[in-house]
């Protein structure tokens, strides 16, 4: 397991073009953040006191655009392979093919985990600059967002672990699809096609029902540090739908890649 | 000894003119099995969730939008009305008194309509405490009068099929405000005063979402001196109210509320945009497709043999585009006629007029959807030709199409709008057949944002390959 750990490390670490990734997921999250925490004041609230704005979820939005980089790098780590051979030469140095497999998915996870903290943590940081000046200050009632207040901490924790999860996700589906341009294409449209349709959806009941099955909007429920009771579905049952997700992904693509010929 | 005659194809060479690209373009795309499937899950995925789309919103609007019987969605004929026949040319003057200043819209004045009927051509001359008198007729026609308001005379002149408004500020020095036609009136038109107002959009921010609501804002206004010109005793029938209310017959003073607008409604469903909002998922595949048509040459190096037999690049590219955006447009066009004949009596119930193709509005939208996906596709090529690898190529495609999109459910109108029509999904405007609060911006304008966008990704594309090593 050491061995093919490091295997799927270097291979990883020596593609100039993943560094830039690993870096990207960061960097768009903490961009986006900075840009969706400019577009919000309290000046659009009724009243000061009755905006209710969850600012730890307003400050990690940055993640909408953080995702697609992590889906870009975990769908590459497999779909490369196939594309240009290499999984051939994995497979003979590694036969165990449920390890190979099983390795991939620990170190997309750790690089995902290390880099969405970095994201998410960014995001909290600008989001503590840029907000204040927009009216969301202490004194009114909206006290810098740190990581010792409970769920803030959930909901920074909660989005390095959806990130994490997306990634599985992206893995899994890759490993069915094996394809770089079609496995993309199918995740993103999996984790986009709810909120881009949800404007159109009129009737309350089925939005809802919409937004408790996306693996999107459901997962990002983690993301709430206030009024609960308002969302689709809590946190963490939300957290477990897109859990099921990928879990799902990695099963089905697990009994395909030990069934399947390379 | 034998002699070896070397081989001669007994192909004839072919000339190496634009058709023969085009065809040789179109074989690529027509002999791989991959690009048709693609072609077919973008009009299936179109067609799906276009359907669930309208059951999900036929289910909602059951009960009725708001708007009136037998007029387009876009317009509402509210307010309140008094009005009395006026047979053969003739005049109405009254001065409004007071209105009230509760939006800047709000309309109280003068009207003058072929029949009483909701939706009926009208014209209407009016008080606005926002943008002074004006002169409108049939939800469209707009005409500025002077900026003065209540109180203030005004007075509306039939002659023949055109209706004149005037405005005053004693009741005898009169100035012209404007002349609108009015089709269909017959000898004897309705004539009377009226107050409208439009429902107020509220825009509030709260829970991290904003919440859009319309609020009645009750229009309010008295009217004096009211009378009709030539008084002839037969013109004279009893003053009817639009509502049930009871006017005195011989009236010349009135006091009217009344709420709802009469013009642009601005929260009017758009029937027709959700069910073509398929195509926002269908365009997807369409996105994958136009992309690995090109970056698959440059994996497979088939791009080497394609430039050796065209070493004109750019046309070789030009002629790609054309194919790929025809056939995008052919089965854009199936599916998106498709969608709107299945899904459109799914959603076309309640008293709403219903989503028809021989609204012009609406064909240019069922049509404007097809020309969205073959420009969508155009663009992927373009940029794929750009960047070379699929990868980035997806990535970029689908980010800018479906981040501004995805926005709108959590930033602010403002800010929503603003980055839905300087982006590429500025083309999805193709589909809207009404204009709402929250139209980003028009039909026409939007597919040209997206037009230029392509326009300059195919020209840094040509531009590209031109240059560079395959």
């Amino acid at each position: 397991m050491r061995h093919s750990l490091r295997a799927e490390w270097t291979k990883v670490r020596t593609l100039r073009g993943n560094t830039w990734l690993a870096v990207g997921i960061a960097v768009c999250t903490v961009l986006a953040t900075a840009g969706a925490t400019a577009a919000v004041s309290t000046a659009q609230c009724p009243t000061v006191t009755t905006c209710f704005e969850d600012t730890a979820r307003l400050a990690l939005r940055g993640v909408w655009l953080g995702q697609a980089v992590v889906v870009v790098l975990a769908v590459l780590m497999m779909s490369n392979e196939y594309g240009n051979g290499m999984i051939r030469t994995t497979l003979s140095a590694i036969p165990r093919r449920v390890e190979v497999l099983f390795t991939k998915a620990a170190v997309i996870s750790g690089i995902v985990l290390a880099t969405g903290a970095a994201g998410a943590v960014g995001s909290l940081l600008i989001g503590n600059v840029i907000m204040p000046a927009n009216g969301f200050t202490p004194a009114n009632g909206y006290p810098p967002l740190s990581l010792a207040d409970g769920p803030t901490l959930r909901a920074t924790v909660g989005t390095v672990l959806y990130l994490a999860l997306i990634a599985l996700l992206s893995l899994g589906v890759t490993t069915v699809l094996r394809d770089t341009a079609v496995s993309i294409t199918a995740v993103l449209t999996l984790l986009y096609v709810v909120p881009v349709i949800s404007t159109f959806v009129t009737d309350p009941e089925w939005l809802d029902r919409l937004r408790k099955i996306s693996p999107m909007t459901a997962g990002l429920a983690i993301q709430a540090t206030r009024d609960l009771d308002r969302l689709p579905i809590g946190p963490w049952p939300g957290l477990g739908v897109l859990a099921a997700y990928a879990a799902v992904a990695m099963i089905v693509g697990g009994v395909l890649f030990v069934v399947r010929e390379a | 000894m034998v002699t070896m005659t070397p081989y001669r194809s007994t192909v004839e060479s072919s000339r190496d003119g634009f058709p023969q690209l085009l065809l040789s373009e179109w074989t690529k795309l027509r002999s791989v099995p991959r690009w048709g499937l693609t072609m077919l899950a973008a009009a299936a995925a179109t067609i799906l969730v276009g359907m669930l789309l309208a059951a999900g919103a036929g289910a909602q609007s059951a009960g009725g939008d708001g708007s009136t019987a037998g007029i387009s969605p876009q317009f509402r004929d509210a307010g309140s009305y008094v009005h009395r026949p006026l047979t053969g040319d003739g005049s109405l003057v009254a001065r409004v008194a007071t209105q009230e200043r509760n939006d800047p819209w709000a309309k109280a004045g003068l009207m003058m309509r072929v029949s009483a009927q909701p939706g009926s051509p009208y014209a209407a001359l009016m008080i606005t405490p926002g943008h002074g008198v004006r002169l409108q007729s049939n939800f469209v026609t707009d005409l500025p009068g002077s900026d003065s308001g209540a109180p203030r005379w005004l007075k509306l002149t039939r002659t023949g099929d055109s209706v004149t408004g005037y405005e005053s500020a004693d009741g005898s020095n009169w100035s012209k405000v404007g002349t609108v036609q009015l089709e269909g009136m017959g000898p004897t038109v309705e004539t009377g005063v009226f107050v409208a107002s439009p429902d107020a959009l509220k825009l509030l921010r709260q829970f991290g979402g904003e919440d859009i609501s319309e609020t009645t804002n009750l229009g309010k206004a008295s009217f004096d001196n009211v009378k009709v010109e030539p008084a002839r005793p037969q013109q004279l029938a009893p003053w009817k109210s639009n509502g049930n209310t009871q006017v005195d017959p011989n009236a010349t003073t009135f006091s009217l509320v009344g709420a709802g607008d009469i013009g642009f409604y601005q929260f009017a469903t758009d029937k027709t945009k959700t069910i073509l909002s398929g195509a926002m998922i269908g365009i997807m595949a369409l996105v994958a497709l136009g992309v690995l048509f090109i970056t698959t040459e440059y994996q497979q190096g088939l791009i080497w043999t394609t430039f050796t037999a065209s070493p004109r690049r750019g046309r070789v590219l030009a002629a790609r585009a054309i194919v790929l955006g025809g056939a995008a447009f052919v089965v854009g066009l199936v599916a998106s006629f498709a969608v709107f004949l299945i899904a459109a009596p799914m959603i076309n119930q309640g008293k709403a007029a219903p989503a028809s193709l021989s609204d012009p509005q609406v064909l240019r939208g069922v049509v404007g959807t097809a020309a969205l996906m073959a420009v969508v596709a155009v663009f992927s090529l373009a940029v794929a030709a750009i960047v070379r690898r699929s990868t980035a190529a997806i990535t970029t495609v689908l980010l800018l199409l479906l981040v501004p999109l995805v926005a709108s459910t959590a930033l602010p109108l403002t800010v929503a709008k603003w980055l839905e029509a300087v982006t590429p999904a500025a083309g999805f405007a193709i589909q809207q057949t009404i204009m709402r609060y929250d139209t980003a911006i028009g039909p026409w304008s939007g597919f040209a944002v997206l037009c230029a966008y392509t326009a300059v990704a195919l020209g840094v594309a040509i531009w590209r390959v031109q240059r560079q090593e395959a």
